[in-house]
């Protein structure tokens, strides 16, 4: 049963870092800056509640606080550039973050214990969870409380004026722009939020490993969080749920007995589903079959596009 | 540790030197933008293969070792076509992400491949001239770099006649200009863009062979650094411009080099995106980029 705790935590987790990029998305911007703000948020609650000794929730808020303050700050430099610049311009901020961390060493005492950051070592010493006696259960609502709560919000933003500011800035910059919408407070909101989100997720990771190092937040992490919202599809919130259940739940743990053959099929497979599905598996037009199913459907709907 | 004059110039000369993979790297990026205005993610990766492929026919066939110059970047293009026919040739035209997305699938896919058929461990390298060492004044060139350097030289020759000088580069350039102009005048996009990408896949398995043999063995952890460098080359240089790359190429491997030396290898990659920063700030459009309004 622990197995399955644990895997419900990661997809939790992952689906957090899927929708800070998906709202990223929405306004047609590519980020792989968000696993660079998951580090930030990992790193910055660790230290509140290892070297701090602060309650969790404190130590995580200011996680996503300071993970979304870094968004705020790489969003303007961002605003400059556009499209495949912004690609090559988050990946260098991710590493650059995870080269910091990397670098980082602050040993301190607490309660006769050295724990800290210990620069290529990692910071090992997360134990919030096991010294406060919550046991896998309780870790598992207590992520999948903030996953209800985040979704909830990105499914209501999709219901009032500001989800269609910024899926309209998403699919025409100049359009949007010229019916008023200030692209630059979107994106930068957007980018603002996504880090919120990130260092949430960041924080929720690293106490539920207990452990973060450097080599954690790859590239390969980064292109991770991008490809559950463009795999899921980007016409609705649950399309990032959906592809974090498929890529880790059935691609990575599922086929455990494929061994490393596993890892070859997970690049043939997003190779496939983009030739196939290139607008995500939860297109616009899936989206509005399954509304009319439902019955809640309206007519225009169905000439929405992915 | 006391720097000295010396030191540093001598830092600068190995950079620039190395940098010439970069300016390959940068070189194929850019190349693969400018004709589609998409970016090509496996195509590091695919460089790497090609290295990997002729390495190993090499090995096994017991063929003069020189030779692995020549069938790696073969390889190279014959990957570099399959990146365009799998990745590219069948996506929406207006979709930027589902390219995207799928040459980074291609990028896992060939990491993990190599890492399979290598179980994970670096292979050994062939260097060539690697006892030869030249000193003029003070300063050291190294025989195996010095060789890098000329070969990506002769290769960058050969790619600028290739694009100015043939019509097949006439019409690579026509279709980066304007699609459906070239298609009206009767060039068949697809096929320029598919010769696009594996002359990009030559340079790339050129550039894969040349950093190998600089650094002396081969391993897919090159991967993923040789992509972020290329990519950073190709913006410092401007997307879509080709002296860019090649300046930006040499300007990196120089600017990588002496912050090895000042910083220590921890640290050195962090000044090389802080340079990245500096460029996109001050000049987001690169060094001969034209700016770009919308893409």
């Amino acid at each position: 049963m622990a197995y399955y705790f644990g895997l419900l935590q990661t997809i939790g987790i992952h689906t957090l870092l899927g929708l800070s990029a998906y709202i990223l998305l929405l306004t047609g911007q590519l980020s792989l800056a968000q696993v660079g703000f998951f580090a930030i948020g990992a790193y910055v609650s660790g230290i509140l509640t290892v070297i701090f000794e602060y309650h969790i929730v404190p130590g995580l808020f200011a996680g996503a606080l300071v993970g979304g303050f870094f968004a705020f700050l790489v969003g303007f430099p961002a605003l400059r550039i556009k499209g495949l610049m912004l690609v090559v311009a988050t990946i260098a901020f991710s590493e650059i973050v995870r080269l910091f961390f990397f670098n980082l060493n602050w040993r301190v005492m607490v309660n006769g214990v050295e724990v800290g950051p210990d620069s290529t070592q990692g910071f090992r010493e997360i134990r919030f969870y096991a010294a406060n006696g919550w046991d896998t259960f309780d870790v598992v609502l207590f992520i999948w409380l903030f996953v209800i709560l985040i979704m909830a919000m990105l499914w209501w933003l999709d219901r009032v004026r500001a989800g269609a500011t910024l899926r309209a800035v998403g699919e025409d910059e100049l359009a949007a722009q010229s019916s008023g919408v200030n692209i630059v407070a979107v994106k930068v909101a957007a980018m603002t939020f996504g880090g919120v989100i990130a260092g949430l997720a960041g924080g929720l990771y690293a106490h539920s490993a207990t452990y973060v190092d450097h080599l954690t937040f790859s590239v390969l992490l980064a292109t991770f969080a991008v490809a559950y919202p463009i795999l899921g599809g980007l016409s609705s919130v649950f399309g990032t749920l959906i592809a974090v259940i498929f890529i880790q739940g059935i691609l990575i743990e599922g086929m455990r007995f494929l061994g490393d053959w596993r890892n070859i099929f997970f690049g043939l497979l997003i190779i496939v589903a983009m030739n196939f599905r290139p607008a995500g598996l939860l297109d616009g037009n899936v989206v509005a079959r399954i509304l009319r199913i439902v019955g809640r459907g309206k007519g225009s709907d169905g000439e929405r596009h992915a | 540790m006391a720097i000295d004059f010396i030191d540093v110039v001598q830092a600068i000369i190995d950079g620039l030197l190395f940098g010439s993979t970069y300016a390959l790297i940068g070189l194929g990026f850019t190349l693969i933008f400018g004709a589609m205005h998409k970016l090509n993610l496996a195509y590091a990766a695919s460089a790497i293969a090609g290295a990997y492929v002729g390495l190993a026919v090499i090995l096994m066939s017991g063929l003069p070792i020189v030779l692995t110059f020549v069938l790696g970047p073969v390889a190279g293009g014959v990957i570099g076509f399959g990146v365009y026919i799998t990745c590219f040739r069948y996506m929406p035209p207006t979709n930027m992400l589902a390219p995207l997305m799928a040459s980074i699938g291609a990028l896992f896919f060939i990491d993990e491949i190599i890492i399979h058929a290598t179980a994970g461990s670096p292979l050994a390298f062939p260097a060539v001239m690697d006892d030869v060492f030249l000193e003029i004044g003070d300063y050291g060139f190294r025989g195996d770099l010095i060789f890098v350097l000329v070969t990506s030289l002769i290769a960058m020759l050969v790619l600028l006649y290739v694009l100015f000088g043939t019509r097949l580069g006439l019409a690579t350039r026509a279709v980066s200009q304007q699609v459906v102009a070239a298609e009206l005048c009767g060039i068949a996009s697809h096929r320029t863009n598919a010769t696009t990408f594996a002359i990009t896949g030559v340079l790339g398995g050129l550039a894969g062979c040349m950093a190998a043999a600089a650094v002396g063995v081969i391993s897919p952890l090159l991967t993923v650094p040789i992509t972020v460098k290329g990519l950073i080359v190709t913006v410092i240089g401007g997307l879509g411009s080709i002296p860019g790359a090649i300046v930006a190429g040499f300007a990196v491997g120089g600017f990588e080099n002496l912050f090895l030396l000042l910083f220590g290898v921890n640290q050195r990659d962090i000044y090389v995106f802080l340079l990245l920063f500096v460029f996109l700030v001050f000049r987001p459009n690169g060094l001969f980029g034209k700016a770009i309004n919308r893409d």
